[in-house]
């Protein structure tokens, strides 16, 4: 059976090659920044609770190290693959070089289903990737961090095992663990606040008064709560937000004219953002269908739900006040939608910068860790807002300057800067 | 008790006299089971006791006259005022008692006594008198151990000492010992015995005998002398041929056996009613409080027969009970059985299942510590005849016949009949019962549940179908006596809803003789704050049909557990989730990451309102915040969120005001023997009751409380399909032959196939999400859990989609079933998801879940048919660029003629079949002279459907309104509408907007009144039961709108025959 799958590392590399060829790259920085630096591929056995052994494949790609340690996510899933490993690794290379933070890309994975797996199952696989890769990760050259199906529980096991073989403490040797055993604090708020730090700095370019604008958000989780609360807070008004309702089976907008009261509707919303219908229309909000969100007479759009929200089918009704639209999700925009945004001349901020604040954060779990000194939460979100702030000004200034779309200087910023750093240190 | 209150509530005071007779009853019964008191103690304390159970203790005054014996309260002196009643032993006048008052009292019943001191009188007669008996037995068998002790020193002939004592103060034993003895020396070989017996004892003259020929002699003499000599032939026959020791060891057995000769009679008679055999049953153990030997063939005849009165005639549950159960467990259940007094009742199906259940556990837990805190509730019964008592006593007898009556009319008349059993008044020997029940309880709350005769027979999935009802019970006496006799209304009414008897009607159980037992429980749990609730309760079934991982088998269970109440395990809520665990691997876990794992977590949990005396449902963070310091051992129910870690609590660092709390029972899984225990009680009930079970169960956070425990396969949804052999290749779908469940799939209509070739051969990822969408827009359009989606490897995939389609839980929300295919790709078999991205959403909509793996050996997987037969998924979604070439949407009965897709599925064989076959009914005939709705069964929605959509037709005034055509189409016209299905109705109109007005009115008004037939019918409310489609000429020659559907290759219109044209 032949298939033509296609490939997550081959559109990378082709996304890559677009960049390059704009950026007029020399061929021996584009072939070192196609393919990844160094790649394992290892067998991690389990004796599994039946008695049984049963031996898990296990991957670490880094991508690129130029501009430091590698860092990426350890992902299990049933049926990865060394090209989806590689894809992301890639994406990571790009996405720390864009916010400027000392490093690298890597990415990593077991095949397994967790489903399948009790818990101390788990927990050998993952010493078992620690045994396997000790002497090629570590503080200094490739940190990881939870992915798809691993949580913060992973994280401690892989760190202990890490620390019984090398026979110290070495909390900076991943992150994502939780507060008071070597986590960063701020990381709830990080994401959201750092989508609005960008929107602070695309308004002040814009010359807009952000106490003169209004918003309208989709997806009331994490991001979009602490987005929300940032904004009101520098005198922005949310009309409409939108999320799923569990129930329904189907998405609701919440809208207010006068806007939304963030603490009144935190208080009748569930864990996952689900917000009660009908407490909500006791408050007097309006309730419109789940699509509403993107058609509001407002400045700003957030989208901060899902991947392709943003569709060729309802671009257009992206109403002519909208200004600036800030991806707080991954990948909300398709293709189709880009185009159409960038013929309305909306000021898009694209979401490998607009949500870096995450990533940013654990960088700063990681400098905390390796110094073991952890800082109070206003101090880890104002570094968050240099960074962030610094971050957008470059991308900005470019895509000002060369007249990108801003989606296409964030790109060209990141890989510029690591082709920068792999020539600096003379490797082509 | 004994001031001579007079309440104004004449209930109350009779109540109370009847509690003071009550109280009385039990003192005499425990002075005179008080063996360290002489006899005449006893006797003396006795008659102290009576005036106590009368109306005016202060002028009561009671004489024992017995035998020489007199013993007398101390005031008594004799009045014109007297009640006497005679004691008896063994049919001989022995004595009596008088009641004397002391002052003229109103006249009554009988003088100034009431009815019920007559009977109390009579029964402490009797009772006195089974107490004279008993010492005299005593005295028998005291006298006969002291010979028996004699005789090893003696010698020989000693036993004939015992037999004449017994021939003294006992005839008929003697007789009886005497005809047992002739047998033995019988069965021994001994001739002259065998001539004896064949003269069979008195009457009867024999050629051989001699001495008796002569015919002179008066014959009554004559039979005397026989008498004499014969007992004393027998007995010297004894005497040469047995040893002493032996004759002395069986009179031992003869006498004990006699003993429970009168229960065995009693049982044995079919006439004899529970109060008869309850009698029987104290009378047996009042005799004989020593342990008896009695052989173990009589042993087990009283136990079957026991069974057989108090439980059920099933086989398959007596041949299992009568292993387990002793005479002991009657005589301790008949104190807490409350029955009409000529009761023949059972206790029903729910007591009889918890009864063995109960028994099985007691008798093998052995030492095993994880077994010892195995409890049932606290449990009282009323029989199941007591409903027709109550009937009876309120003339409510038509009533029975409602579950003849149309079904309409029966939904119709329930709310009535419910009020109507609930302001009828219970008969008082019934409300004494339930009375003396509260007081056993207190103020604890309970529950009332169901148990009827059918809910035993197997095959019958009736649970749900009749109420069960919490009470706080709460309040003063008079207050919960009333809420539980409101109850117990309640629950006799609901015999009569719809629900149960069209369920009935629809498995040909409508003849059966249904009763209604009852059981009162103690709701097992504890106070916290103004609630009452376990620390948690659930369902566990020893066959888990929901595996969520093919490491777990099906023998490894599964178990619903949720806080508080276990109401939201045994339901299934959409918007709530109980913990899943299969406690045969309880470390494999339905959810693994932390969103899952708090998605699927109980959000509510229910609770008694001690307050209110409600039930009452509350939200999770609510019970914590306020109640979560003073719960016992939350800590090991509940795991700490902070957003990125979910962790087990430290007991004293719990912040409930402020930190975010989920049920996860993850401490009461890891770190404590529950889950051990659960799978010990599965195992253990599933081996030796010979069945897969289901039991719920409930704890206080200290013991175990079985609280039902019944065949898994009572429920409709987990009987095996017998998977037919010989079916037609052609006919074949698929097959399945690894980790097949058990579950009831509806018939199919429409299959949805998506090639997993085809899908593994699309090049960019939009395409692929552009498929999910497709699916989420089929799930809309195609008819509720009719279709079945059968798709490439993972459902549900996210990321990495190439490994199935990206759906979300609403995209797939309708399918009656999720197929995964596992085709080999090279040399290497993709995994499948079992559904896990979504499981509980499947479990709870009861969606089923099956693998296939065409590629296996022996395994049917019919392409061809999936891809090569008419693909309507055009004409459902026009916009799908190209995608039908990958997207199969069939719709079966139009490509099979009129077949519909099966899909029989056993976990028991682990196959599955998907078979093309005709609907559950034969074959359906459009002959429309020969429908006629009025004997159309239940379940043929759509046979009354057509008919009202034909005399529609014929009625409507086609020239006022216009109307040229009237077309049918849809489910009615498909026969596979459901109960919720609408008409779909095609109009035929001149392009007229005034006609079309008054037309749609016309339309309005009947598709208002159908709703209300429909809802009558099957309980289903809509806003109309018409849903109408106009089409004008213009559509006809366009085939625009629906027009398309007038000789259309599918589901065409088919028209109706209009009454005026």
């Amino acid at each position: 059976m032949i298939s033509k799958d296609f490939n997550p590392f081959e559109m990378a590399q082709a996304q890559f090659d677009k960049v390059a060829e704009m950026l007029s790259l020399d061929e021996g920085t584009r072939e070192i920044l196609r393919n990844a630096l160094r790649e394992y591929q290892f067998s991690i056995p389990v004796h599994m609770d039946d008695g049984t052994v049963k031996v898990f494949r296990g991957f670490r790609v880094q991508h690129n190290d130029a501009r430091g340690p590698s860092k990426g996510g350890i992902r299990f899933h049933p049926q990865e693959t060394v090209d989806t490993v590689r894809a992301l690794a890639m994406w990571m290379t790009w996405k720390c070089a864009v916010v400027g933070i000392p490093l690298g890309g890597g990415k990593g994975g077991v095949v397994c289903d967790p489903h399948n797996l009790s818990m101390r199952e788990q927990e050998q696989i993952c010493r078992g990737w620690v045994r396997q890769m000790t002497k090629n990760v570590g503080p200094l050259n490739d940190v990881p961090a939870p992915d798809v199906m691993t949580s913060a529980q992973h994280m401690l096991w892989m760190l202990d095992e890490y620390e019984a073989i090398n026979g110290a403490k070495y909390p900076g040797f991943i992150t994502g663990k939780p507060v008071g055993m070597g986590g960063s604090l701020g990381r709830t708020e990080a994401t959201g606040y750092g989508v609005i730090f960008t929107v602070r700095e695309a308004l002040k370019e814009l010359r807009i008064k952000p106490s003169e604008t209004t918003a309208s958000v989709q997806g009331f989780g994490n991001v979009a709560q602490y987005a929300i609360k940032l904004y009101n807070q520098m005198g922005g008004k949310v009309i409409a937000v939108s999320c799923w309702d569990q129930t329904d089976q189907i998405s609701y907008t919440f809208k207010k004219e006068s806007g939304i009261d963030l603490d009144e509707l935190l208080k009748i919303t569930d864990r996952f953002g689900g917000i009660d219908r009908a407490k909500a229309k006791e408050l007097n909000y309006e309730i419109l269908d789940g699509d509403a969100w993107i058609e509001q007479d407002v400045d700003i759009l957030i989208p901060a739900a899902l991947e392709n929200q943003v569709r060729g089918d309802n671009a257009s009704k992206i109403s002519s006040k909208v200004k600036i639209i800030a991806e707080g999700a991954n990948g909300p925009t398709t293709p189709e939608a880009d185009k159409i945004i960038q013929e309305k001349g909306i000021f898009m901020i694209p979401d490998f910068l607009a949500n870096a604040g995450g990533v940013t954060c654990s960088y700063f779990e990681q400098v905390q860790s390796n110094m073991n000194y952890f800082w109070e939460k206003d101090e880890v979100l104002s570094k968050l807002d240099v960074k962030m702030t610094s971050a957008f000004l470059a991308v900005s200034d470019l895509a000002r300057k060369k007249k990108l779309y801003m989606r296409d200087a964030a790109y060209i910023i990141s890989i510029s800067r690591v082709a920068q750093a792999c020539k600096d240190r003379g490797w082509v | 008790m004994n001031r001579n209150s007079k309440s104004l509530d004449s209930l109350i005071s009779q109540l109370q006299e009847r509690a003071k007779e009550l109280n009385c009853l039990y003192t005499v019964e425990e002075v005179l089971t008080n063996n360290s008191l002489s006899i005449e103690e006893s006797f003396q304390a006795v008659v102290d006791s009576i005036p106590h159970g009368w109306q005016y203790p202060t002028i009561t005054q009671a004489k024992l006259e017995l035998e020489d014996s007199i013993y007398k309260t101390k005031g008594y002196f004799g009045t014109e005022w007297r009640l006497v009643s005679q004691i008896r032993v063994q049919d001989k006048e022995v004595g009596l008692i008088k009641v004397v008052y002391t002052e003229d009292m109103p006249v009554i019943d009988e003088g100034p006594f009431l009815k019920e001191e007559r009977k109390l009188l009579d029964t402490i007669a009797e009772k006195i008198g089974h107490f004279v008996l008993h010492q005299r037995l005593k005295a028998v068998i005291n006298d006969f151990n002291q010979v028996k002790d004699g005789i090893r020193i003696t010698g020989r002939g000693e036993w004939r000492i015992v037999l004449d004592m017994i021939r003294k103060t006992d005839p008929n034993l003697f007789m009886g010992i005497l005809r047992k003895l002739l047998h033995q020396l019988t069965w021994d070989g001994v001739e002259d015995a065998e001539k004896i017996l064949k003269n069979s004892g008195l009457s009867t003259r024999s050629e051989d005998d001699a001495e008796l020929t002569d015919e002179n002699k008066p014959m009554k003499k004559r039979l005397i002398t026989n008498y004499d000599e014969y007992i004393e032939q027998i007995l010297s026959l004894a005497d040469e041929y047995l040893p002493d020791s032996k004759i002395l060891e069986k009179i031992q057995k003869w006498i004990q056996e006699d003993k429970s000769s009168a229960l065995v009679k009693v049982l044995e008679n079919q006439d004899t009613s529970l109060s008869q055999i309850g009698d029987a049953i104290r009378k047996y153990f009042h005799l004989a409080p020593e342990k008896f030997e009695l052989s173990p063939s009589t042993k087990k005849g009283l136990r079957v027969s026991l069974l057989r009165r108090f439980f059920t005639e099933d086989l398959h549950y007596i041949s299992i009970a009568k292993e387990y159960v002793k005479l002991t467990d009657f005589y301790n259940l008949i104190d807490k059985m409350i029955f009409p007094l000529a009761s023949h009742g059972k206790l029903g199906g729910k007591s009889a299942g918890l009864f063995l259940a109960a028994h099985v556990i007691k008798k093998n837990k052995g030492s095993d510590p994880i077994m010892q805190n195995i409890k049932i509730p606290k449990s009282w019964y009323v029989t199941s005849d007591g409903i027709l008592y109550f009937m009876q006593y309120n003339n409510l007898e038509e009533v029975l016949e409602q579950k003849y009556k149309e079904i309409d009319e029966v939904r119709l008349e329930y709310p009535h009949i419910v009020q109507l059993f609930k302001n009828s008044q219970f008969p008082p020997d019934i409300v004494k019962g339930l009375s003396v029940a509260l007081d056993d309880f207190g103020e604890v709350p309970l529950i009332v549940r169901s148990s009827s005769l059918l809910e035993d027979q197997i095959g019958a999935a009736f649970s749900g179908k009749y109420k069960s009802l919490f009470l706080a019970n709460q309040g003063s006496k008079k207050e919960r006596l009333s809420a539980l006799m409101d109850a117990i209304a309640e629950v006799y009414a609901s015999t009569f809803g719809p629900d149960p008897i069209e369920y009935r009607a629809s498995r040909g159980l409508l003849d059966f003789h249904e009763e209604m037992g009852i059981i009162i429980q103690e709701v097992v749990g504890r106070r916290i704050g103004d609630y009452f609730l376990p620390a948690f309760a659930g369902v566990a079934f020893s066959n888990n049909e929901f595996r969520w991982s093919p490491r777990i088998k099906r023998q490894d269970g599964l178990i619903r557990l949720v806080p508080g109440l276990g109401t939201r395990a045994v339901d299934r809520l959409s918007n709530d989730y109980p913990v899943l665990i299969a406690p045969g691997q309880p470390k494999l876990r339905v959810n693994v990451t932390i969103e899952e794992t708090i998605k699927y977590s109980p959000k509510y949990v229910d609770v008694i309102n001690l307050i209110t005396n409600q039930f009452e449902t509350i939200e999770v963070p609510i019970l914590l915040k306020n109640f979560g310091d003073i719960i016992p051992g939350i800590e090991n129910y509940i795991s700490k969120y902070d957003g990125n870690h979910l962790t087990r609590p430290n007991a004293f660092q719990m912040d409930f005001e402020n930190d975010d709390f989920v049920f996860t029972f993850d401490g009461l899984i890891n770190n404590s023997n529950f889950i051990k225990q659960a799978n010990k009680i599965l195992k253990m009930l599933q081996k030796q009751l010979n069945m897969p079970v289901d039991i719920e169960f409930a704890s206080d956070g200290n013991d175990f409380y079985m609280l039902q425990c019944r065949s898994q396969s009572h429920s409709l949804h987990n009987t095996p399909d017998p998977i037919p052999k010989d079916i037609a290749r052609d006919k074949v779908v698929f097959s399945a032959k690894k980790y097949v469940s058990n579950g009831r799939v509806p018939d199919v209509s429409h299959i949805v196939y998506i090639d997993p070739q085809g899908y593994y051969d699309l090049e960019t990822k939009s395409e692929m999400l552009a498929v999910g969408r497709i699916i989420g827009k089929l799930n809309k359009l195609l008819p509720k859990r009719k279709f079945i989606l059968m798709g490439p490897g993972r459902w549900g995939s996210r990321g990495d989609i190439k490994l199935g389609v990206n759906v979300t839980y609403a995209d797939i929300s309708n399918t009656a079933m999720l197929v995964e295919i596992a085709m080999k790709k090279g040399n290497y078999m993709p995994d499948l998801s079992f559904g896990t991205h979504f499981f509980q959403d499947l479990v709870e909509a009861s969606i089923r879940y099956l693998p296939l793996y065409p590629d296996d050996e022996g395994i049917i997987f019919n392409d061809n048919f999936l891809r090569r037969s008419k693909n309507i998924l055009k004409e459902l979604i026009p916009e799908t660029n190209d995608m039908e070439k990958l997207i199969h949407v069939i719709d079966i009965p139009s490509s099979t003629e009129g077949n519909v897709l099966k899909v029989l599925m056993n976990a028991d064989l682990d196959e599955a079949l998907g078979i093309l076959r005709k609907p559950s009914e034969s074959e359906i005939v459009f002959d429309d002279q020969e429908i006629e709705y009025e004997e159309a069964p239940q379940h043929d929605h759509w046979k009354w459907r057509y008919k009202m959509a034909e005399t529609l037709a014929m009625q409507i005034n086609a020239e006022k309104y216009g109307v040229k055509g009237m077309y049918i189409f849809g489910s009615t016209k498909n026969a596979n509408a459901g109960p919720a299905s609408d008409i779909d109705l095609l109009i035929h109109i001149d392009d007229d907007e005034s006609t079309r007005n008054s037309l749609h009115c016309w339309l309005a008004g009947w598709s208002l009144c159908l709703s209300e037939i429909n809802y009558l019918r099957t309980g289903y409310r809509t806003d109309g039961l018409l849903d109408i489609h106009y089409i004008t000429d213009r559509d006809i020659k366009n085939k625009t709108s629906y027009a398309i559907k007038i000789g259309a290759v599918t589901d065409a219109a088919r028209p109706l025959s209009m009454g005026n044209q």
